[in-house]
């Protein structure tokens, strides 16, 4: 579950005041808008990568606002994808585990079943400048998705794939999205990615969010 | 199919840009290695002759040319000067510079426009002889029967002897005009015959005690200045880079400050600084050894942090971003996926701070002084070696700083290649 209510957020001259949303648990919501309209800003707040200056946060059914981006429980998968060039797909797909101490045994049992989720069996000894864009993408998805969060933020995650990868990376999305039971908030451009997927629809225009139903 | 397309829109030729960019590089680079060149070729690799006082004596070529006695059978090293054509011995005459035996008792020296009164330049000395060998003490003294022009603390090479245990590099510890002494071990038979040369300038400065002195300190306070200021410059460079507050224009500033100002300016006031420090502070920093670290930290550090500052400046704060919402706290974030990627940046870093840390000389000079085998390092030992008029000396100091800074640049690159290919 994603509830905002009465957000404010102020990043330079750039202002987004009295913002709400709800998103019900185990939907997939879809956030559109034009480009700087914000969108990416209030992902970053909801993953507590930004301050907001008033307003409140519930994740799942905690108030998150005043904790930090690491005990809000949230997989976030920016835009640039952003995996850790120095790591192999292996140890981008550990990270949040071994953060969290867990045993070496259960770390490759979910790393194997991650990989297994996202088809990434074969790139696990690779290193991001070896993998496709679509490779890429799944990897990042995998590394947002190891420690099981509550809400996974996408950060229009199709937008530098072609129409074939495009209609794949839907499937997977879809399938993520029902074996995993997690709340999506993902963001776009497209109108035809939104309806494909979004259980729920919402628009940032005006510095407001309106639920199209 | 050449020729004009249909619009007639033709677009210039690429090549004096080109060409343009070639010239301006090349004549750089050209220039770079000419430079390192020059230094390895004027340095005479070889060993000298021990020569004795200068025969020719001075005046002018008033009556075509001059006459000077020699002794036959003799070896003798000439020098042509500015107006000399050449030497005439006996029937055939010497152009070049160097060492020549003569069988008659005169050379003549040839100028180069007879008739004109020009100065004698020319230069004509003979070879040290050794007339006898004495020991007593370990200490063997060797008589020439010229004056040998050798100072106490040089090297000099000993060779040809009829006995074992005499050839070597050994360092002169007493002279008097046509006496040098030096050691020798004990129970090493008597030697009738040697012969003395001047081994090269390298092998004079490697085996000093002062310039392995310099050498020595000049390795481990680079090194210490660059760990010193990797440990400073990382954390400056990471907030300099990630965070905004108030008063970062100011601090911007003040970190340029040892780049901007002259070096010289820099010692004189941290010289100035320890005046207003306690005692026991000043007299364990100042003139001593730790005055050296500090001059040349306070200028290396500058200049790794403003490459570590460029480093994470290129790293997006996205990754941070990303570790953060994982599970990282900023110190894990920083550690886990800042520093890894950091690594070349460090690198470089090290590098830059190492290399300025040796050729500081200016802050050195001045905050610790010049004093041997306790506060000299590489560039102080240049500058001894220039001052005592030991130009090749200098050379050879010179030498030995260029050698350090590529085996250095080697290592450096090694690590970073290891980076890029593992």
């Amino acid at each position: 579950m994603i509830v905002l209510e009465n957000i404010a957020l102020r990043q330079g001259s750039f202002e987004l005041s009295d913002l709400s949303l709800d998103l019900a648990a185990g939907e997939y919501g879809v956030l559109m808008g034009r480009s700087g309209c914000g969108k990416t800003t209030l992902l970053e707040a909801i993953c507590g990568l930004r301050k907001i200056e008033s307003g409140r946060i519930i994740l799942g059914d905690r108030n998150v606002t005043e904790l930090p981006p690491a005990e809000r429980g949230v997989g976030y998968v920016p835009q640039d994808r952003a995996l850790f060039p120095t790591l192999i797909v292996r140890e981008q797909l550990a990270f949040a585990l071994v953060l969290r101490a867990l045993g070496q045994t259960e770390i490759t049992r979910r790393v194997d079943e991650l990989a297994e989720l996202l088809g990434i069996t074969d790139l696990l000894d690779r290193t991001p400048d070896k993998l496709s864009g679509g490779e890429a993408q799944r990897v990042a998805l995998g590394r947002a998705l190891a420690h099981r969060p509550l809400v996974l933020c996408l950060d229009e995650p199709l937008a530098a794939l072609d129409e074939e990868l495009h209609d794949e990376m839907c499937r997977l999305l879809e399938r993520v999205h029902r074996e995993t039971g997690v709340t999506i908030l993902h963001i776009t451009h497209s109108p035809s990615e939104a309806k494909r997927l979004a259980g729920c629809h919402f628009r940032l225009a005006n510095g407001k969010v309106q639920r199209d139903e | 199919m050449s020729g004009p397309p249909p619009s007639g829109f033709r677009v210039a030729s690429d090549k004096p840009f080109l060409v343009g960019l070639g010239v301006l590089g090349g004549s750089y680079l050209l220039i770079i290695a000419a430079m390192v060149l020059a230094d390895l070729m004027f340095l005479d690799y070889g060993d000298r002759p021990v020569l004795g006082p200068e025969m020719v004596k001075q005046g002018r070529y008033t009556g075509g040319e001059a006459t000077v006695a020699v002794e036959p059978g003799r070896s003798y090293f000439f020098q042509r000067g500015e107006n000399e054509a050449g030497l005439k011995l006996d029937d055939q005459s010497v152009t070049g510079d160097g060492l020549f035996q003569t069988d008659g008792s005169t050379v003549t020296l040839l100028p180069d426009q007879p008739g004109q009164n020009k100065p004698v330049t020319a230069s004509l000395r003979p070879k040290a002889r050794v007339l006898g060998i004495a020991v007593t003490n370990h200490v063997a003294t060797v008589t020439t029967d010229v004056m040998h022009g050798l100072l106490w603390g040089e090297f000099i090479r000993v060779s040809g002897t009829d006995a074992p245990g005499w050839d070597g590099v050994r360092e002169i510890s007493d002279t008097t005009t046509n006496q040098l002494s030096f050691a020798v071990a004990d129970g090493t038979p008597a030697a009738t015959t040697l012969v003395l040369s001047k081994p090269n300038p390298l092998v004079q400065a490697l085996r000093s005690r002062d310039i392995r002195f310099s050498i020595k300190l000049s390795l481990v306070s680079c090194t210490l200045t660059t760990l010193l200021s990797l440990w400073v410059s990382v954390p400056i460079g990471y907030m300099m880079s990630r965070f905004e507050f108030r008063g970062k224009p100011v601090i911007d500033t003040l970190l340029d400050i040892p780049i901007v100002l002259p070096p010289l300016v820099v010692g004189l006031s941290l010289l100035i600084l320890f005046r207003y420090m306690p005692e026991w502070l000043s007299d364990a920093v100042v003139y001593k050894w730790p005055a050296v670290v500090l001059a040349q930290f306070m200028v290396a550090c500058a200049f790794a942090v403003r490459t570590m500052r460029v480093t994470f400046d290129q790293i997006p704060q996205r990754f941070e971003q990303v570790a953060l919402t994982l599970g990282c706290n900023r110190r894990q974030a920083f550690w886990r996926v800042i520093m890894p990627q950091a690594r070349g940046g460090l690198l470089a870093a090290g590098t830059l701070a190492w290399a300025r840390a040796l050729g500081e000389f200016g802050p050195i000079l001045v905050f610790a002084g010049a004093t041997r085998q306790k506060t000299e390092v590489l560039p102080t030992s240049a500058f001894l070696e220039l001052q005592a008029g030991r130009t090749e000396g200098m050379l050879a100091v010179s030498l030995i700083m260029i050698a350090a800074a590529v085996v250095v640049f080697i290592i450096a690159r090694t690590l970073g290649m290891k980076r890029i290919f593992a």
